[in-house]
C-alpha cells in the first residue's frame, strides 16, 4: 500500500516591538539606513560594566499581544541569559526569557484559504533583545577576496517578542495564514509594523512529517525566509523533499535549513553542527519583572478591537460582507474611518464600497496612509450624503472625491472648482445638451431616423454621449423621452 | 602631623576653610604614594597629571566660592575594574591592559561630583578573582605592614594604599570578601553595603548577584561619608534600591548600645581561627558589653554550605559576564583567520590561570545536565541560608564574627592551592549571598599585623553595624596608618 | 561524578577558551576537588523550597524615552579591528 503523510508544522514569529528605544537602553530602535554603530551605548555595546533597565513599553506591548491571543498573562515572570558566542552579539550572551514567558498559552483562530475555521494553539509568547547584524562584505565586491566580516550594533537590544506556536499547523498554506493572523493582529495593535523583507518580522519553521507506516521524521528547521510568499514556498519544497527522503526508506537528518529564495531550495547550514548548550540561567542583573494587576487593568482597557472583532461586527453591525470585512479589519486605522464616515450619517455600505475603491486607491497611489490622508471620514460623509440624496451621480461624485482629495478643500469649494451642481440636470438646460450632442454626431441621427437602428444601438449611444456629457447627472427616463421626441 | 595622615573629613574641612589648597594636598598624597610605591606596588595606574589638572580646577572654582561638594579636594583610589572614561581600566588583566572605557562608572561621576580628586586605579586580583593579588596579570601588591605578606584581595590595592597613607578614601568592590578581608588584612575599615545599596553601573563584574561597592577608610567618620556619597539611587542599575538613603553619619552620635544584641554565630566556634582574631573578637565583646550591649548566640546551621555555595554561583555568572572578552569590540584581540580562532586565542591569551579555573568551573555548573545539581541546588541552599540570617536577626541586632581565619598570609603561601586560598573568604561570603551589608574593622595588632573583625547586619541595617562600630572605635581606637617604617 | 579529560576539553569548548595539553591534567584535577567539595551540598535538604521568585526586589520599568550617547566614537576607537564605522572579525562561514 502506498504511504501516506501528514505534514506537522510549529511557527516561531519574532516580531519587533515598535517602541522609540530599545529593551535596555535608550538608543533609538530607529537603525534602517542608521550610520553604523550609531545608535549604541555602553548597554547594547556590550561595554564590560554596563547593566541592562527593562523599557515598559516594551512590556505593555508584549501583554497586549498575550491579551489578544488569549495567553495568561504572567505577573511574575523573569529574564534569563542565553548564553553563545557570536559576533552580533554584544555581550556573547542574549537576554530572552526561559521559564517564565511574560505570556504563556493562548490561541490563533483564522479561516483557511477554502474558508474552514482553522485554530493554533500558541505555546507561549516572551521577550528577548534582538541582535547586532553581520555584513558580509566578499558578497558586494566591495572587500572581494577579503575573509572579514563587519559588525553593526544598531539592532543590538531592539525589543523583540517571540511568538511559538504548538506543532498544530498541518500544512504550508496554513502557516502562511497564521502568519498572515500574526501580522494583522501586531498590526492592528500598534505593535509592530510587520513587515517581512525588512525583518521586523521574521518566521522561523520547525516542520516533519508522520508517515502512515508509523514512522516520524526528525524534525528540521528552516531560516531565511522573508516573505509570506518564500513562506509557503519553503514549506512546499521542504514537504516534498522530506517526503521523498522518507518515501524512499531514508532519514530525514534534523537541521537547520536556509531558504535560498532564488534558487527556491532549502539548504543545510554550514558551521552550526555543533550541538548548542545555551547554559540558560536567571539574568541577575534584572530582578524579576512584575505586572501589576492595576497595570494589566489598565493596558486591557485600552486595548483597541482585534481585527477578528473587528470583522464580525463589520458584518453583523454594518451587513458588509465577509471579504469586504477581512479587507477593512486588516488595519484598525481603516476600521475607525469606516466608523467615522458612518457615524457621520453615512450608508454603511455604500462608504464601505467608496472607501475600498476610492480611498484604498488613493491610498496606494500616493504611498501614504490614512494617518496623513486629507480627507476627513466626515467629509467624505457629506459627499456621499448627496450621492444618497440623489443629488449626486456617482460619477460627479467621484470627480468631486478626486478634487477634494488633490485640493484637499471642502465639499462646497470642490464641487465649484469640477463645474458640478447639486440636482438634476433637466428642462432647457437638458435639452441644450442634447441638441448640442446631436448637432456634432448628425451622422448617427440620420441613421436613427432613416430607420438603420433597428437594435436601438445607436440611440443608447446618444444617449450615453448625454449622460456623460451631464456627469451621469441626468434622469435616463428624461433623456430617453427627450431623444425619442428629438429624433422622429 | 601629615597631610597623607589626615582624616578624608579632615582634608575636605582645610579646604573648605581654605587652609589648604587642592593642590597642595594633591601633591602630598602624590608624593607618599612615590615614596611607598616600589614597596607596596598597589597602583596600576597612577593619575598624577589629570589630579593636578583636577586639583587647579578645583582650586579655581573654590576661589570663585563655590562648594563642589563634601569630597572637596579629597584624594581617592578606586579599584581598576571600576571604569573611568579616558583612563584605562585593567581589571589587573592582560585581557584589558589596554582599555579605555567610553564612560564612568556611576560611582565615579558620584565621587567627581562630589568633588574628590581621583589620583590612582588600584591592583586587584584579575577580574576581582583572588584572595591576595597574587593573581593580578602585573604584579602583587605588598601589605603595607609587612611587604613579605599580602594585603589581601581581590581589592588588595585599594586597601594598602588607603592604610598607607596614599589616600584616606579607596574603593573597592566585594563578591565574597573582596573588601572585607584585604581591610582586615590592611588594618582598616572596609565595608561592603546591603546588596543594591550602591550602583554597580560601571563596575566590571564578576558575579552580578553578589557584588557590591564599597568604602575602605582608616576612621569611621570617613567611610560614612563615603557612604553619602556613593550610597544612591541609580536608574541606570535595576538591582540599586530607589529607596532613600538613611542619614549615615548619625551613627557617629551613638555612645551606647542600651537594648541591643550582639549575635555570636555559634557554627563559626567549631572553625580553626588564628589566636589573635578570637583574641581580638574578645576585646570587641567586652566592649560592646561595657556599652550597655547583650550578647545571645544565633545560629546559622547552612552557614558551612556557603563556601561551596559560592564556587558555584560566583563562577557560573562569571563565566557569563566574562563572555565578552573575546576580542571583538575591545581588548586583546588574538591574530587569527577564523571566528572560532579568534575566541579561543583571544581568551587563553587574555586570561590567567586562575580566571581560567573559574571560567571552566562555572561554564561547567551551568551546562547542560548539571544546572540542577549546581547552580539551582547552590540558589536554593543560599534560599535557606537567608532565611537562617532573618531568623538570626530577629534575635541580634548585630553580629560579631571574624573577617578572617587566619592573619595575613605569606606572598606564595597559598598560590598553590585554590582550594586553600578559597577557605579564606569562609566568614566573609555568608554576607553576599544573603545581600547583607558588613563590615570588617580593625580589632587590635598582633606582632606588627592588624587583626581583622567583622560586623554583619541585616539588610538594609547598615544603621545597626555603623552604631555599633562607633562605640568599638571609641574603645579600641581607629586604625593606625601603616607604611610608617617602609 | 568524575570528570575526566574529555569534560574538561568539552568545556573549554563552550566557554571558548584553549586549553594546552600540559593544563588539562591540572584542570580535572581541580575539577575533581572542586566537584568534590560540592557534593557536600547533596545533604542540604532543599525540598522545602519553592521554586518561586524572590520578589523582595522587582524590576523597574523605564519609560520609552530615547537618549542619545555622545560617546559613540571613543567605543569604537576602542575596536581591535575595525572598517570605517564597523566593527571587524574574521568572516564567519555560513549561507550569505
Amino acid at each position: 500500500m502506498a504511504l501516506t503523510f501528514q505534514t506537522v508544522i510549529g511557527l516561531e514569529i519574532h516580531v519587533q516591538l515598535a517602541t522609540k528605544s530599545k529593551l535596555f537602553c535608550a538608543c533609538s530602535t530607529d537603525y534602517i539606513g542608521a550610520r553604523p554603530n550609531s545608535n549604541v551605548c555602553p548597554v547594547c555595546l556590550g561595554q564590560p560594566g554596563s547593566l541592562p533597565v527593562v523599557n515598559g513599553r516594551a512590556v505593555e506591548l508584549a501583554v497586549m499581544v498575550g491579551l489578544a491571543l488569549g495567553s495568561t498573562v504572567q505577573q511574575a515572570t523573569r529574564f534569563h541569559r542565553k548564553n553563545y558566542f557570536y559576533p552580533d552579539l554584544s555581550k556573547d550572551y542574549q537576554i530572552s526569557q526561559y521559564d517564565l514567558p511574560i505570556c504563556a498559552g493562548g490561541r490563533l483562530s483564522f479561516r483557511d484559504d477554502d474558508g474552514v475555521e482553522v485554530s493554533v494553539a500558541i505555546t507561549r509568547a516572551h521577550l528577548e533583545e534582538d541582535a547586532g547584524k553581520l555584513v558580509h562584505p566578499s558578497a558586494d565586491g566591495r572587500l572581494a577576496g577579503a575573509r572579514y566580516s563587519l559588525v553593526d550594533y544598531n539592532r543590538s537590544g531592539v525589543p523583540l517578542l517571540e511568538i511559538v506556536s504548538e506543532p498544530d499547523i498541518t500544512s504550508p498554506a496554513h502557516a502562511r495564514r497564521y502568519t498572515e493572523e500574526i501580522r494583522r493582529l501586531v498590526r492592528c495593535l500598534g505593535v509592530s509594523d510587520g513587515d517581512m523583507e525588512s525583518g521586523s518580522l521574521r518566521v522561523d519553521a520547525n516542520i516533519s512529517q508522520k508517515v502512515s507506516d508509523g514512522r516520524w521524521g526528525s524534525r528540521v528547521e528552516i531560516k531565511n525566509m522573508n516573505s509570506l510568499r518564500s513562506l509557503e514556498r519553503a514549506l512546499e519544497y521542504e514537504v516534498k523533499r522530506q517526503r521523498k527522503v522518507l518515501g524512499e526508506g531514508g532519514e530525514i537528518r534534523q537541521e537547520t535549513r536556509h531558504w535560498d529564495d532564488g534558487e527556491g531550495k532549502t539548504r543545510p547550514m554550514r558551521g552550526k553542527e555543533e550541538a548548542h548548550d545555551y547554559r540558560y540561567f536567571p539574568d541577575p542583573d534584572l530582578p524579576p519583572l512584575i505586572v501589576e494587576s492595576d497595570r494589566l487593568k489598565g493596558i486591557a482597557a485600552v486595548m483597541p478591537e482585534l481585527p477578528w472583532q473587528a470583522e464580525s461586527r463589520l458584518v453583523s453591525a454594518y451587513g458588509l460582507s465577509d471579504d469586504d470585512a477581512k479587507i477593512f479589519a486588516e488595519s484598525a486605522d481603516t476600521v475607525a474611518y469606516l466608523d467615522g464616515c458612518i457615524r457621520a450619517g453615512a450608508d454603511p455600505k455604500r462608504a464601505a464600497n467608496w472607501i475600498r475603491t476610492e480611498v484604498l486607491r488613493v491610498l496606494n497611489e500616493q504611498k501614504i496612509d490614512l494617518a496623513t490622508f486629507t480627507l476627513e471620514a466626515s467629509d467624505l460623509a457629506s459627499l456621499l450624503a448627496l450621492v444618497d440624496g440623489g443629488k449626486l451621480s456617482t460619477t460627479a461624485a467621484k470627480d468631486v472625491f478626486d478634487v477634494m482629495v488633490r485640493d484637499g478643500v471642502a465639499l462646497e469649494p470642490a464641487m465649484t472648482a469640477s463645474g458640478v451642481t447639486a440636482g438634476l440636470v433637466e428642462g432647457s438646460q437638458l435639452e441644450d445638451i442634447a441638441d448640442k450632442i446631436l448637432a456634432e454626431n448628425e451622422e448617427a441621427v440620420e441613421a436613427v431616423r432613416s430607420g438603420r437602428d433597428p437594435k436601438g444601438k445607436k440611440v443608447k449611444f446618444l444617449q450615453g454621449l448625454i449622460m456623460r456629457e451631464t456627469r451621469g447627472q441626468a434622469d435616463v427616463a428624461q433623456v430617453e423621452d427627450l431623444l425619442r421626441r428629438r429624433l422622429i | 602631623m601629615e597631610l597623607f595622615e589626615c582624616s578624608a573629613a579632615d582634608l575636605a574641612r582645610a579646604v573648605r576653610e581654605g587652609a589648604h589648597s587642592v593642590a597642595e594636598i594633591v601633591e602630598v598624597h602624590l608624593g607618599r604614594m612615590d615614596r611607598l610605591e616600589p614597596v607596596l606596588s598597589a597602583i596600576v595606574t597612577p593619575l598624577k597629571d589629570e589630579a593636578r589638572a583636577r586639583a587647579a580646577a578645583l582650586d579655581i572654582a573654590l576661589a570663585r566660592g563655590e562648594n563642589p561638594g563634601p569630597l572637596t579636594g579629597v584624594p581617592v583610589i578606586v579599584k581598576d575594574n571600576f571604569c573611568t572614561r579616558r583612563i584605562r581600566t585593567t581589571c589587573s588583566s592582560r585581557m584589558l591592559e589596554n582599555w579605555i572605557p567610553p564612560y564612568d562608572a556611576t560611582v565615579v561621576s558620584y565621587l567627581e561630583r562630589a568633588g574628590a580628586v581621583l589620583i590612582g586605579k588600584a591592583n586587584m586580583d584579575e577580574f576581582a578573582m583572588g584572595s591576595s593579588t597574587e593573581h593580578s596579570a602585573f604584579f602583587t601588591t605588598s601589605n603595607p605592614w609587612d611587604p613579605s605578606r599580602v594585603p589581601g584581595g581581590s581589592s588588595g590595592g585599594s586597601a594598602a594604599s588607603c592604610a598607607a597613607g596614599y589616600a584616606p578614601l579607596t574603593f573597592g568592590s566585594d563578591t565574597g570578601g573582596s573588601i572585607r578581608q584585604p581591610a582586615a588584612f590592611c588594618g582598616i575599615y572596609g565595608f561592603k553595603p546591603t546588596y543594591g545599596m550602591v550602583s554597580r553601573y560601571g563596575v566590571v563584574p564578576f558575579a552580578s548577584s553578589l557584588d557590591q561597592i564599597g568604602p575602605f577608610a582608616r576612621t569611621l567618620e570617613d567611610l560614612l561619608l563615603a557612604m553619602e556619597v556613593i550610597a544612591e539611587a541609580d536608574e541606570k542599575d535595576a538591582t540599586c534600591s530607589r529607596a532613600l538613603r538613611p542619614d549615615f553619619r548619625k551613627a557617629l552620635d551613638v555612645t551606647d548600645l542600651k537594648g541591643k544584641r550582639v549575635g555570636l554565630v555559634r557554627e563559626f566556634e567549631g572553625y580553626d581561627i588564628d589566636g589573635p582574631i578570637v583574641d581580638a573578637l574578645a576585646r570587641a565583646r567586652a566592649a560592646l558589653l561595657d556599652a550597655g550591649a547583650t550578647v545571645v548566640d544565633v545560629s546559622l546551621p547552612t552557614v558551612s554550605h556557603g563556601l561551596a555555595c559560592y564556587y558555584i554561583i560566583a563562577p557560573a555568572e562569571a563565566s557569563s559576564n566574562l563572555a565578552r572578552f573575546d576580542g571583538v569590540r575591545y581588548g586583546l584581540s588574538a591574530e587569527a583567520d577564523s571566528l572560532i580562532d579568534l575566541y579561543h586565542r583571544t581568551r587563553k591569551a587574555g586570561f590567567g590561570p586562575e580566571v581560567k579555573r573559574r571560567l571552566l568551573t562555572g561554564t561547567y555548573v551551568l551546562s547542560s545536565g548539571y544546572y540542577d545539581a549546581y547552580y539551582n541546588k547552590a540558589l536554593k541552599v543560599v534560599a535557606i541560608l537567608r532565611d537562617e540570617f532573618a531568623r538570626a536577626f530577629g534575635e541580634a541586632d548585630v553580629i560579631l564574627a571574624p573577617t578572617t581565619p587566619t592573619l595575613p598570609f605569606r606572598k606564595g603561601e597559598n598560590i598553590g592551592d585554590p582550594i586553600k586560598m578559597y577557605m579564606s573568604d569562609l566568614f566573609t561570603l555568608p554576607a553576599n549571598m544573603a545581600g547583607l551589608p558588613a563590615l570588617s574593622l580593625n580589632g587590635g595588632y598582633s606582632d606588627g599585623l592588624p587583626v581583622g573583625i567583622q560586623l554583619i547586619g541585616p539588610r538594609w541595617g547598615e544603621m545597626e553595624i555603623f552604631s555599633a562600630a562607633a562605640v568599638l572605635e571609641k574603645a579600641l581606637g581607629a586604625p593606625r596608618l601603616a607604611g610608617g617604617d617602609l | 561524578m568524575a570528570v575526566g579529560e574529555k569534560e574538561v576539553r568539552h568545556v573549554a569548548q563552550l566557554a571558548r577558551l584553549e586549553v594546552d595539553d600540559g593544563e588539562v591534567a591540572a584542570l580535572v584535577e581541580h575539577f575533581n576537588t572542586i566537584l568534590g567539595h560540592f557534593e557536600r551540598l547533596k545533604e542540604v535538604d532543599t525540598s522545602s523550597v519553592a521554586d518561586v521568585l524572590d520578589n523582595a526586589v522587582v524590576t523597574p520599568w523605564r519609560d520609552d524615552e530615547v537618549r542619545i550617547w555622545e560617546n559613540r566614537d571613543e567605543a569604537l576607537a576602542q575596536a581591535p579591528d575595525r572598517d570605517g564605522d564597523y566593527f571587524r572579525v574574521p568572516q564567519i562561514l555560513e549561507e550569505a
